[in-house]
């Protein structure tokens, strides 16, 4: 893990009309993957949103160290992908925004594509269009989005849910690829097993309290909690 | 539920009805025997149809093989659906520019407020009094037509288009900004492929709908199969009109059903059964049998 500072908070207050969680500060480095944990409606998708810039923060800053243009990746809960289009055309939008403008850009658009499609194992549905796959080839196609434009920063939207262990698997080997090269990773997850399985950082949403915990804190804070 | 709706159409038919008794002035005596006069003018007058307007003019002399193709009928139909081809192509391409500005999830107020107020007054002038003003400003033929029809073209597919694009999921374009794709780099890769279907119902209907409007530029002058239409009414030659337009309907129908196949490849619909033209023409009975033989 890098020392370089991909995103800092400060005193970041989220919300849409009221604050919904106290106020945050913290750094993330690269490299990093964060679990966001809590339970629904709680404001972990608000803070993830206020993260990629869709939600203005009621008070407070946040800074994010990291090239405007394809520096960061986002997979709302939804995915965003565009279901009409083909699977080429949905990873293609990911390199076209992780890649600026030069003479050999169509070819290393094209070339980060096929990579990505290769890394999740779907090419036999390069050409097929997104609505006629099932909801576990669709995350692969997010993953797939995502591992094409590489970006520095991560964030993604309980996007392991409804997924079986086998896509579990694909999927996280894939992130494991970008965080190798440095991308730092938010999660918002649902599943504390999954939170457990790849997080090294967990960020705890509750009653608006936040806590920012190492994955070894934070295990220790369960068991205590367990024993009592 | 069910009788409060009957109740409000009751209400709203009783209005109809008052407004136009008020605007006929109690006068109903004028439809009397209007279906008499009908039946006389269609038996008398338009019946049957003259079909020597699908064969060669005299003038000039015909040099082609088939009579047809020097035909009136043809020749007017053919700079008909050229004039609606060519507005209907450049309308959409101004429209996808202009759609995308006023899109209220795409642009801020102020870029698409202007917008939308500039495709209202475009959409405000009908494309027959677009026919007319062009042809005051360049004079009489197809050009007139085409400037006139993609002027229309461009304020009636802007509306649809950009209602069409405040109506797609935010995801995809929320996904694209946090990535920092450009306004035109999102337009060109998220919005027109995720509503592509809707573009290309909407581009078909509006090919369909200026070639049936072309019919009518013509009689002010723009070109196309009105202008003939517009000589033979002032001669009285009603079964040469009646001929007409039931060319423009058999065109009419065909565009209806090109539009059908086109659209059922990329719909949804398409991806359980690729259509052919069987089961484009007879969709009901296909669509039964193939739950037959499902089960």
């Amino acid at each position: 893990m890098s020392d370089d500072v991909v995103l800092s908070l400060d005193d970041l207050v989220i919300g849409y009309d009221k604050p919904l969680v106290e106020p945050i500060s913290l750094t993330v480095k690269e490299g990093e993957i964060i679990a966001i944990l809590g339970p629904s409606g709680i404001g972990k998708t608000t803070l993830v949103r206020t993260i990629a810039g869709l939600v203005r923060p009621l008070a407070g800053n946040f800074n994010l160290n990291l090239e405007k243009r394809g520096g960061l990746g986002y997979i709302p809960q939804r995915l965003g992908l565009v279901r009409h289009a083909t699977v080429a055309h949905n990873v293609s939008i990911g390199a076209r925004a992780g890649i600026r403008f030069s003479k050999s850009m169509f070819s290393e658009r094209k070339e980060r594509t096929y990579d990505a499609i290769r890394a999740l194992g779907i090419e036999d549905k390069t050409t097929e269009p997104v609505r006629r796959l099932s909801g576990g080839q669709q995350r692969r196609v997010a993953t797939a989005r995502t591992l094409a434009q590489r970006p520095k920063l991560m964030l993604a939207d309980e996007f392991l849910g409804e997924l079986d262990q086998n896509n579990v698997d694909i999927v996280l080997g894939v992130v494991n690829q970008l965080v190798e090269k440095g991308t730092a990773v938010i999660m918002v997850e649902h599943h504390e097993d999954n939170a457990r399985s790849f997080a090294t950082r967990i960020w705890e949403i509750n009653d608006s309290s936040f806590s920012d915990l190492s994955l070894e804190e934070w295990e220790a804070q369960q068991k205590g909690g367990e024993e009592e | 539920m069910k009788y409060r709706l009957f109740g409000i159409l009751a209400v709203l038919f009783f209005l109809a009805w008052q407004t136009l008794d008020g605007m006929v002035e109690g006068d109903w005596g004028r439809l009397e025997g209007g279906l008499a006069n009908l039946s006389i003018f269609f038996k008398e007058s338009m019946w049957p149809p003259n079909w020597s307007v699908l064969e060669a003019r005299s003038y000039p002399v015909c040099e082609q093989d088939i009579e047809f193709f020097c035909s009136v009928g043809y020749l007017g139909m053919m700079e008909t659906l050229k004039i609606a081809f060519v507005s209907t192509i450049l309308g959409f391409i101004g429209a996808i520019c202009l759609s995308s500005l006023a899109a209220r999830n795409l642009m801020p107020l102020y870029i698409s407020l202007p917008v939308r107020i500039f495709l209202s007054g475009v959409r405000s002038l009908p494309s027959l009094i677009w026919a007319i003003l062009f042809v005051i400003v360049i004079g009489f033929g197809p050009l007139s037509g085409v400037l006139a029809m993609t002027f229309y073209t461009v304020g009636y597919l802007g509306k649809l288009q950009y209602e069409v694009f405040e109506g797609m999921p935010s995801e995809p374009l929320e996904a694209g900004r946090a990535m920092g794709l450009s306004k035109p780099s999102i337009v060109a890769n998220i919005v027109i492929p995720e509503n592509g279907n809707h573009l290309l119902s909407q581009l078909m209907f509006m090919f369909e709908y200026n070639v049936r409007h072309g019919t009518v530029i013509g009689i002010v002058g723009a070109g196309g199969i009105g202008y003939y239409i517009s000589t033979y009414l002032k001669f009285l030659q009603y079964d040469k009109v009646f001929a007409l337009l039931l060319l423009i309907f058999v065109v009419v129908v065909i565009i209806d059903l090109l539009s059908l196949m086109v659209r059922s490849f990329v719909n949804e619909e398409g991806d359980v059964r690729k259509p052919t033209w069987l089961n484009t023409l007879l969709k009901a009975k296909r669509s039964k049998a193939s739950l037959v033989e499902s089960e």
